[in-house]
C-alpha cells in the first residue's frame, strides 16, 4: 500500500516534469534538430554549403595527382514532412599515374574534368522515413548513373532505428587509349543497419553492406591489369559517438571491416574529437588507420629477366593479374585538424587539413607487399555553411 | 564465413545496446541533437574523404548506398 502510494506520487511528479519539458521541447527548432541526430524527423532549417577541396599526392621522385574540387550542397525542408537535398561537384584533375607498381618511368600523364550531381528526396513519417536518390558522375572517359532507395523505422521511443537501402549503378568506360570501348560496369549495393541511443551522451550504429560489381573492373591505364569481371564486397561498419560532459567535447569512433572475393581484407579505425570553445570556435583533431591485404591476383615487382618490367616472373599472357599499388598489401595513416568558426548566428566557416601516408611496412595482421614506394597525400578543405 | 561473423557482430551490438540500459526519454535528447552527435557526419566533408580513400585504397563503402562510380585512377 505504502509502496503503491509512493509510486503514484512519483508518477505525478514525473508527468508534471514531462509536461514542462515537452513544452520546452516544442519551442521552434528544438524538436526538428533533436530528430537530426538519428534522422527520424524532417529538418526544420534549410542550408546551403560551399566547399572547396585541394588535394595532391606524391611519391618520392614523382608528383602524382592534383585535384581541385569546388562543391555546392543544398538541403531544403518542404511542407514539414519532406526534405530535398542536391549537390553539384566539379573535380579538376591533373598529374601523372604510374603504369605499374610505383614505377616513375613511363608514368601516364593525365588531365580530366569530372562533374558529379546528385539529388535526394526524403519523406518523414512519425515512425520512419522513405528516401530516393539519383546520382550522376561524368568524365570524358567514364560515365556513371546511380539510383538508390531506402527507408528507416523507429521504435515508439525513437531510441532504436533500423534502416535499409538498395542502390544500383550503371557505368560506361571509354578510356582515351581505347583498350576497351563502351565497357560496362554494373553495381548492386545492399545495406542494413541499426542505430541505437544508449544514453543521453551515447549513440551507436552498426551497418552491414553487401555490394556486387560486374563487368569491366580493370584499370585501363595500367599495364597487365586484367581483373576478374565480378567482385562481391562485404562491410561491417560500427560507429559510436560519445559526448564528454566535463569538457563539452564529443568523441566519434568508427571501425570498418571489409572483405571481398578478390581476397582483400581491410580494417579501418577512425577517431575524431570535436571540442567547442567560446565565441563560436570548434577544433577537431582526427586520426585514421587503415590496413589491407593484397588481392589474390596482385603481383609483386619481381620481373621476368627476359621481358623486363612490368612482366612478372612466370607470367602467363592473358591471365588475371594486376600491378596496381591499390591492390597490394599496405597500411595507411591519416592525421587531420579541422577548425570551425560560427561567424554569425546562421553562418559557419571551416578549414580542414589532412596528411595521409601509405606504406607497405605499416600493414597490420601480416607483411606488406615488397618493392613499392610510399604514397603521400595532403588534403585541404574550406567550407562555408549558411542555414535559414 | 565472414558474412556470418559480421552478422553475428552486428546482432551482438544491436542486442547489447537494446537491452542493457534504461531508455532515454525525449526530453533527455538535447545533447544527442547537437550536430557533432550526428552519427553520419557532415555530408560534404564525408563525401570528399570517402572519394579520396576510394581512389587510393581497395576497400570502400559501408556507410551508404547509391553514390555511383568514377574512373578515379
Amino acid at each position: 500500500m505504502q509502496l503503491k502510494a509512493g509510486r503514484d506520487g512519483d508518477d505525478r511528479n514525473d508527468s508534471a516534469g514531462r509536461a514542462i519539458l515537452m513544452a520546452a521541447l516544442a519551442l521552434p527548432g528544438l524538436i526538428g534538430v533533436a530528430g537530426a541526430a538519428h534522422a527520424d524527423s524532417a529538418p526544420e532549417q534549410g542550408s546551403i554549403s560551399l566547399n572547396y577541396l585541394d588535394y595532391r599526392d606524391w611519391q618520392p621522385g614523382l608528383d602524382r595527382i592534383k585535384v581541385h574540387t569546388p562543391a555546392i550542397d543544398v538541403l531544403a525542408p518542404v511542407a514539414g514532412v519532406w526534405a530535398v537535398q542536391a549537390s553539384l561537384v566539379s573535380d579538376i584533375i591533373s598529374g601523372a599515374s604510374p603504369r605499374y607498381h610505383t614505377a616513375i618511368s613511363g608514368a601516364s600523364s593525365m588531365s580530366d574534368h569530372r562533374v558529379a550531381e546528385d539529388v535526394g528526396l526524403t519523406r518523414y513519417f512519425p515512425q520512419g522515413t522513405i528516401n530516393a536518390g539519383f546520382a550522376h558522375s561524368g568524365e570524358n572517359d567514364y560515365q556513371s548513373r546511380a539510383f538508390s532507395f531506402g527507408g528507416s523505422l523507429s521504435t515508439e521511443d525513437k531510441n532504436t532505428t533500423g534502416h535499409a537501402g538498395i542502390g544500383v549503378s550503371n557505368d560506361t568506360i571509354n578510356p582515351v587509349n581505347q583498350v576497351v570501348n563502351d565497357a560496362k560496369k554494373h553495381t548492386l549495393e545492399l545495406m542494413l543497419g541499426v542505430t541505437q541511443i544508449l544514453t543521453q551522451n551515447d549513440i551507436v550504429q552498426a551497418d552491414l553492406g553487401h555490394v556486387i560489381e560486374q563487368g569491366y573492373l580493370s584499370d585501363p591505364y595500367k599495364f597487365l591489369d586484367n581483373r576478374p569481371d565480378e567482385r562481391s564486397r562485404n562491410t561491417l561498419l560500427l560507429r559510436w559517438n560519445h559526448h564528454f560532459e566535463g569538457s563539452d567535447g564529443t568523441g566519434r569512433f568508427s571501425y570498418r571491416y571489409y572483405t571481398d572475393t578478390w581476397e582483400i581484407r581491410a580494417h579501418t579505425f577512425a577517431f575524431e574529437y570535436v571540442q567547442p570553445f567560446s565565441q563560436g570556435w570548434t577544433v577537431t583533431p582526427s586520426a585514421r588507420y587503415y590496413t589491407q591485404s593484397a588481392a589474390s591476383f596482385y603481383f609483386d615487382p619481381d620481373y621476368d629477366p627476359n621481358y623486363g618490367p612490368p612482366v612478372p616472373l612466370g607470367y602467363v599472357f592473358g591471365s588475371v593479374s594486376s600491378p596496381d599499388q591499390r591492390l597490394s598489401a599496405f597500411g595507411a595513416a591519416t592525421l587531420g585538424l579541422k577548425v570551425e568558426k560560427a561567424v554569425a548566428r546562421d553562418v559557419q566557416i571551416s578549414f580542414k587539413f589532412e596528411q595521409y601516408e601509405q606504406r607497405c611496412d605499416w600493414r597490420l595482421f601480416g607483411s606488406g607487399s615488397p618493392g613499392l614506394a610510399p604514397l603521400y597525400a595532403r588534403v585541404l578543405q574550406l567550407g562555408i555553411v549558411k542555414t535559414w | 564465413m565472414h558474412v556470418r561473423a559480421a552478422l553475428i557482430a552486428a546482432l551482438a551490438v544491436a542486442g547489447v545496446s537494446g537491452c542493457s540500459v534504461e531508455a532515454v526519454k525525449p526530453w533527455q535528447k538535447g545533447t544527442l541533437a547537437r550536430s557533432e552527435m550526428n552519427i553520419e557526419g557532415a555530408k560534404p566533408e564525408t563525401r570528399f574523404d570517402e572519394h579520396i580513400y576510394t581512389s587510393r585504397e581497395a576497400a570502400a563503402g559501408g556507410a551508404s548506398v547509391g553514390g555511383g562510380g568514377c574512373g578515379c585512377n
